[in-house]
C-alpha cells in the first residue's frame, strides 16, 4: 500500500509541476 | 441560520446589480454572446475557472471521494494537460475566425447548415440534462440553508439565474462568474484550516481517515482503467466544451488566451486541491452519508461558523451557477441563433436577433427545471450525471472541432457521422458497455475513425470553406 503523506503530498506536487511546465511553455513562445 | 439568510440576500443583490450594468453595456449580437471578443486575461480566465467548476466539484467529485478515497484525485491532472491542448493547439487557428457560437463555426467549416444544426441539437439535449444536475444540486443548497422543500429550492436557484443570464448576456455571465469565483476561493481557503483544525489536524486527518477507510489512500478504489479513462473524458471534453470554446473568441487575443489559461490553470487545481482536502475531513466525521452528494453540505452547515458556513454554501452555489449560466447562454444561442436562426429566420435584424436569443435562454432554462418538478431523472450521483455530459462533448465535437482545423480533408458528411456516431456509441456504451471505461473511450474512438473514413469516402471540401484556417496568415 501507498504511504498516505505520499499519496496526499504527491498529488500536490504533480499539480505545482504540471502548472510550473505550462508557465515554462508560456514563457518559450512568448520569448 | 440569520448570518447565513444576510449573506445569500447580499449575494444575489449584487449578482443582479452586474447583469444590470452588463445590460447597458450591450449594444450588438457580438456583445450579448461573446463579450464583444473584448475580455482580458482576468476577466478570461475567472470565466474559464468558474465555468470549469462546477457542483460536480463542489458536491459531486468530494461525494465520489467520500465514498471511493483519494485515487480520484489523480484524475485532475489531465485538466492543465487538456487547457495546455487548448491554448498551444486549438486556439492559434480556431480563434482565426471569430464566430459567436461553436455550431456557427463548425457551419462555416463544413458549410453546411444541416450540420450547424445537427451540432446545435446535441448540445441543446446534453445541455438540458447537465443543467438539470446542477439544478438537482442547487435545490439540495438552498433546502440546507432555508430550511424549505428541496423543489422550492431548484425553483428558486433557476429563476434567478435566468434573471441576470437572461439581461445581461455572456458580460452578465463573465463578471458574475468573476464574482462566483472570488467566493468559491475564499469559500474553500476559509474553510480548509477550520475543518482541518476540527478534527484535530492535517497529520490527525490522515491517520483517522484510514481508520474509517482503510482503503482511502489504496488504488484499488477505483479500477486504474476507469480512472485512466475518466482522466480522458475529462481532457477531451474540456477541450470540446462548446461553453469553453467560445470563451476563446470572448477574448482579446492569443496573449490573452494563454495567459488566461494559465490563470485558470492554476485556480482549477487549487480549488480541486483544496476540496480534496475536505474530502478526507468528512470521511472522518460523517462515515456513513445517504449519499456522498451531501457531504459538503454537511460540513458547511456543522464544522463552520454560521456565518462562514454561508460563504461555503456561496461559494458552492457560484460553482453551479457560474457553470449553469454559461451553459444557459451556449443552449440558448443553439436554440435562436444556430437551429431558429439559421433554418428559419437567418434575416432578422441584429435587434430581434438578440430578443430571439433571449427567449431561446428562457426556454432551455425552463425545461430542465419542468421535467425535475415532474420528477424526471432525479437521484443521480451529481459528479456521474457530469462525467456522462463530459463523455458526451468529447465524442461529439472533439473530432470535428480538432481536425477541423488541422486537417483540411475533413469534410461536412465526415463532421456529421463522427458527431451522430460519437453521441451514439457514448449513449450505448454508457447502457450496455463494460463499467470500468469510461463511456468517453468508445465514443471518442468510433467519433474519430467515422470522421476519418467518411471523410476520405466524400468529396474534398470547397477550398472557400477551408482557407480561413489553413496556410500561413
Amino acid at each position: 500500500m501507498l504511504d498516505a503523506g505520499f499519496a496526499f503530498w504527491g498529488l500536490f506536487l504533480a499539480c505545482g509541476a504540471i502548472v510550473v511546465l505550462y508557465a515554462l511553455w508560456m514563457w518559450w513562445v512568448e520569448r | 441560520m440569520s448570518g447565513q439568510t444576510v449573506v445569500f440576500v447580499l449575494y444575489f443583490l449584487v449578482v443582479f446589480g452586474i447583469g444590470w450594468l452588463s445590460l447597458r453595456r450591450t449594444r450588438s449580437e457580438a456583445d450579448y454572446w461573446i463579450a464583444g471578443g473584448s475580455l482580458g486575461w482576468l476577466t478570461g480566465g475567472a470565466t474559464l475557472a468558474a465555468t470549469h467548476t462546477s457542483a460536480g466539484t463542489f458536491i459531486g467529485t468530494i461525494g465520489v471521494m467520500h465514498g471511493g478515497g483519494w485515487s480520484f484525485g489523480w484524475v485532475i491532472l489531465s485538466i492543465p494537460l487538456a487547457y495546455w491542448f487548448m491554448a498551444a493547439v486549438l486556439a492559434p487557428r480556431f480563434t482565426r475566425v471569430r464566430e459567436l457560437t461553436l455550431p456557427a463555426f463548425i457551419g462555416a467549416r463544413y458549410y453546411s447548415r444541416s450540420v450547424r444544426a445537427l451540432a446545435a441539437a446535441i448540445i441543446l439535449i446534453a445541455t438540458v440534462v447537465y443543467i438539470q444536475a446542477q439544478i438537482v444540486a442547487g435545490g439540495l443548497i438552498a433546502s440546507t440553508v432555508f430550511d424549505i422543500p428541496a423543489k422550492t429550492g431548484m425553483v428558486g436557484f433557476t429563476v434567478i439565474l435566468l434573471a441576470y443570464t437572461i439581461v445581461g448576456g455572456m458580460l452578465a455571465v463573465v463578471y458574475t462568474d468573476l464574482l462566483q469565483l472570488v467566493v468559491m476561493v475564499v469559500g474553500v481557503v476559509v474553510a480548509v484550516p477550520l475543518a482541518l483544525s476540527h478534527v484535530g489536524g492535517l497529520p490527525e486527518v490522515l491517520t483517522l481517515v484510514q481508520a474509517v477507510n482503510p482503503g482511502t489512500f489504496h488504488w484499488g478504489a477505483f479500477p486504474p482503467a476507469l480512472l485512466f479513462t475518466m482522466g480522458l473524458a475529462f481532457m477531451l471534453g474540456s477541450v470540446s466544451s462548446p461553453a469553453q470554446l467560445v470563451r476563446l473568441y470572448a477574448m482579446r487575443d492569443m496573449r490573452t488566451i494563454r495567459r488566461g489559461v494559465l490563470f485558470a490553470i492554476i485556480v482549477i487545481t487549487g480549488i480541486n486541491l483544496l476540496v480534496f482536502v475536505l474530502s478526507l475531513v468528512s470521511t472522518v466525521l460523517f462515515p456513513s452519508l445517504p449519499t456522498g452528494d451531501l457531504a459538503m453540505p454537511m460540513l458547511a452547515k456543522t464544522v463552520l461558523p454560521p456565518l462562514l458556513g454561508g460563504i461555503m454554501l456561496a461559494a458552492i452555489t457560484s460553482a453551479m451557477m457560474s457553470t449553469v449560466d454559461s451553459l444557459l447562454l451556449v443552449a440558448g444561442s443553439a436554440l435562436s441563433k444556430d437551429i431558429y436562426q439559421t433554418l428559419f429566420d437567418p434575416y432578422a435584424s441584429e435587434r430581434t436577433r438578440v430578443w430571439i436569443g433571449r427567449l431561446g435562454i428562457a426556454v432551455v432554462g425552463t425545461v430542465p427545471l419542468l421535467l425535475l418538478l415532474a420528477g424526471v431523472a432525479e437521484g443521480e450521483l451529481v459528479q456521474f450525471i457530469v462525467l456522462l455530459f463530459t463523455a458526451l462533448m468529447a465524442a461529439g465535437f472533439f473530432a470535428p472541432v480538432v481536425f477541423g482545423v488541422y486537417w483540411a480533408r475533413a469534410t461536412r458528411e465526415g463532421a456529421a457521422a463522427a458527431m451522430i456516431g460519437g453521441v451514439t456509441a457514448t449513449f450505448l456504451w454508457e447502457a450496455f458497455g463494460v463499467e470500468t471505461i469510461d463511456p468517453v473511450l468508445p465514443g471518442f474512438l468510433t467519433s474519430v475513425s467515422l470522421l476519418v473514413v467518411v471523410s476520405l469516402l466524400t468529396p474534398p471540401p470547397p477550398t472557400s470553406a477551408i482557407s480561413p484556417y489553413f496556410g500561413p496568415r
